[in-house]
């Protein structure tokens, strides 16, 4: 076996057999499967919330009603949103228990009850209609909850529609044959091979779209939970003044290697252990999941295998590896203790917040000119690269994008390895690092003995 | 540069930064032999060491490990001792051991089988499975050196391989060196503690401030510095005067007389020249010359080089 799958096998066996691993390879899953489930856990969960109307009239109360049934009827499949979103509770619409709002207050502060179906409850808000031309009052102790609001709104710009119109002397029957009249927007792509002739939009045209946001999330989190091993294991090795005798047996270049091979096949390994319980999983439940669902799946999956999609994703999987993972390795050479390691990971922490937060913008408009202009940033070209691929940029952006990450990365594996032989060889510290780039300053001499680096 | 020859070091110097560390150094090690480097803290034996192995570059100069210069295949033949020990502390001695000869390219099986016998001869086979963390210092240092021999080296390069060890295992660890000598293996150590390289070692190389200050072998480096005896005699008594006409000089010493050898004097020819003389002579001690003054004496010298050449470069700058 050579010297690099040696110290592979090493390192590998020493992160596997951590607890820490295996905690990390049980609960992480556990934990973002109850952060994406949560909102919709907790909004199916929740009690359904009565409300009321106080109006002299039921036009409002009606269009109230309407709207709640259109919202109900209404189908969200779209999968991510679902997660992220949640859906809405039930709102329950009972008599009102009093006219003014001085005696609903005692009801919406849960002093009195009002009674249902299923028996006394506090009431979750309430909206008074005080005269046609007033303003609708909507009374409740959650001003967070917009949801109930939001449906009112809605109620009132249609009672306002009937409201002008018939005085304005157009029949109600009229203004219902105009609603039923109005036409559908559907959202339609533009066929590459029918001559402009338009296609509706499935889930599998945006399925691209949806996976290149998953496999960038999966590089990210990838990235940001293994590279801390690679931070910790260097500083290990450091405090226990282990270099010497590991560089007279392997050269520094093969032990860089070694190191950032088996960190790569600890995140297969994550990864693998995942996609295949999730798998597992998913093949267990399939008789109890809806049959549209495993459908769906089964297009994300097909997805992910496109060439477009799969062939830069693994480019910048593994350069955006070597990248984060040779610049963790090199920052941990230069520390002796855990703490000194801590005061760097926070602007490194923040340096790897910037792609999460252009996934967030992605999720609303992937093609986002700030997801092109922040792709040519070299750090974040390889997750930003990903979530690219679907807008189908120009081949040369893709082509000199790949060259600049190869780039990078070469500069960044060069500058670690004189890091880290500065750290692992010569002992340098932090305070080295100073020293060593005021010396890249023209006209600056360091003062000490940094030029042991 | 001999094939055969374990180390050669020619002229290598090198620098950190505007502090010399070694100074146009020339050395030998030839095959067979033990090896003691001497000097104190600072002298620059570990950066020696270092070049040496490949780990520093020299700024200047050659160094070759077995004909050659050192590289993978040359350092394969070596073991190595560091002088800042240090282990993987969540690993088990078993597992270090092999670790480090299968990385010197022992098959998985021989690494294995030469890690059980080497546990075995220093009494560490029940503490083979035991994470490092929880052994004794000692039991660690012992264990580190078995990492440096795991691999059967030709060449065995140790720095300070007795710091930190009780009296016990300073003993356990020379034998030990002893037993890879007879096993024709070259040995290299550095220390400062003379005791132990006056009972091992063939030759010495002694560096003070980043110079050689001594090469050669044991003898030679004990000719050095003046051999003496102590007399006592009668309370009251001038021995100088008494063995002036002689042509011996004595030199009052508090209640003794101490009497310098010439280079292959005999110390019985000043006992007998005073009992001739007719001093009343009560006790007599040969002194023998110990390396502990040969490596004051040169060290000394040294820095006081140093300091008169310091004093002279501040003179020549103002």
């Amino acid at each position: 076996m050579s010297a690099i799958l040696l110290v592979a096998r090493r390192d590998y066996l020493g992160y596997v057999t951590a607890w820490g691993f295996w905690l990390g390879l049980l609960l992480t899953p556990l934990i973002l499967g109850v952060f994406m489930l949560a909102p919709v856990l907790a909004a199916s969960s929740q009690p359904a919330r009565y409300f009321t109307i106080v109006e002299s009239g039921d036009s409002f109360t009606q269009a109230v009603r309407a709207e709640l049934q259109d919202r109900a009827g209404q189908t969200a499949p779209d999968l991510p949103r679902a997660g992220l979103t949640g859906s809405l509770p039930a709102f329950i619409l009972v008599p009102p228990p009093a006219s003014g709002p001085d005696e609903l207050a005692a009801f919406l502060a849960g002093e009195k009850l009002v009674p249902t179906a299923a028996g006394p409850r506090p009431l979750f808000a309430a909206l008074i209609v005080s005269d046609p031309s007033g303003t609708i009052r909507y009374l409740s102790k959650n001003l967070q909850a917009q949801a109930l609001l939001d449906i009112a709104r809605a109620a009132e710009r249609k009672v306002a529609e009937d409201r002008v119109f018939a005085a304005a002397g157009v029949s109600s029957r009229l203004i219902d044959d105009a609603r039923s009249a109005r036409r559908d927007v559907v959202a339609q792509r533009v066929g590459s091979g029918g001559a402009g002739r338009a296609l509706d939009v499935t889930l599998q045209d945006r399925a691209p779209f949806l996976v290149s946001i998953g496999l960038a999330f999966i590089l990210w989190f990838l990235i940001f939970s293994v590279v801390n091993y690679l931070l910790m294991g260097t500083i290990e090795e450091r405090s226990n003044k282990i270099f010497d005798s590991l560089l007279t047996s392997v050269r520094l270049p093969q032990l860089l290697t070694g190191k950032l091979l088996a960190v790569l096949v600890l995140s297969l390994t994550l990864m693998a252990f995942w996609s295949s319980g999730s798998i597992l999983l998913t093949w267990l439940a399939s008789s109890q999941l809806p049959p549209g669902l495993v459908a769906q799946m089964s297009i994300l999956g097909m997805a992910v295998l496109k060439p477009m999609i799969l062939g830069p994703a693994l480019i910048s999987f593994v350069l955006g590896y070597l990248i984060y993972g040779a610049l963790f390795l090199a920052l941990g050479s230069l520390c002796d203790t855990i703490q000194e390691a801590q005061t760097l990971m926070t602007p490194l922490i923040v340096l790897l917040m910037v792609p999460l937060f252009m996934l967030t913008i992605a999720i609303d408009d992937v093609g986002s000119p700030a997801i092109a202009a922040m792709s040519w940033v070299p750090l974040f070209t390889p997750f930003l690269l990903i979530l690219r691929m679907p807008t189908d940029p120009p081949l040369w952006e893709v082509l000199a994008q790949l060259a600049v990450m190869v780039l990078t990365t070469g500069l960044i594996l060069r500058l670690a390895t004189q890091v880290y032989r500065a750290g692992a060889v010569h002992g340098a510290g932090l305070g080295d690092a100073g020293a060593w780039v005021r010396r890249l300053i023209p006209g600056r001499r360091p003062s000490g003995p940094d030029s042991r680096t | 540069m001999k094939a055969t020859t374990p180390l050669e070091i020619v002229s290598a110097s090198k620098s950190f930064g505007p502090f010399c560390a070694v100074d146009s150094l020339d050395m030998i090690v030839e095959p067979g032999e033990i090896v003691g480097f001497l000097g104190p803290n600072g002298a620059g034996k570990s950066t020696s060491l270092r070049m040496a192995l490949g780990v520093l570059a020299p700024d200047s100069g050659e160094i070759s490990l077995f004909g050659a210069p050192p590289n993978l295949v040359t350092l394969r033949r070596v073991g190595f001792l560091p002088e800042e020990r240090g282990l993987y502390k969540k690993m088990t001695p078993r597992q270090i051991i092999t670790y480090f000869a299968r990385l010197k390219g022992l098959s998985h099986r021989a690494a294995k089988n030469r890690a059980d016998a080497l546990l075995d001869a220093l009494g560490l086979t029940a503490f083979a499975r035991q994470k490092v963390s929880r052994l004794s210092k000692g039991m660690a240092q012992k264990v580190q050196i078995l990492t440096a021999l795991a691999h059967q080296p030709d060449f065995l390069i140790l720095d300070e391989p007795f710091s930190g060890l009780d009296p016990v295992n300073q003993q356990a660890l020379e034998e030990l060196i002893a037993g890879e000598h007879r096993r024709g293996a070259t040995v290299i150590f550095s220390t400062h503690v003379m005791e132990h390289a006056e009972r091992l070692c063939d030759k010495i190389v002694m560096m003070a401030r980043g110079r050689k200050v001594f090469d050669g072998t044991l003898t030679a480096a004990l000719q050095t510095v003046q051999r003496s005896v102590r007399i006592e005699v009668a309370t009251g008594f001038d021995l100088a005067g008494c063995l002036a006409p002689w042509g011996v000089t004595a030199v009052q010493d508090a209640e003794l007389w101490r009497v310098a050898l010439a280079p292959d004097q005999d110390p019985q020819t000043i006992l007998r020249t005073a009992i001739e003389a007719g001093a009343p002579v009560t006790s007599f001690l040969p002194e023998e010359a110990r390396l502990r003054d040969v490596f004051v004496d040169l060290v000394s010298d040294a820095e006081a080089r140093h300091r008169q050449h310091s004093r002279h470069s501040r003179a020549e700058v103002a």
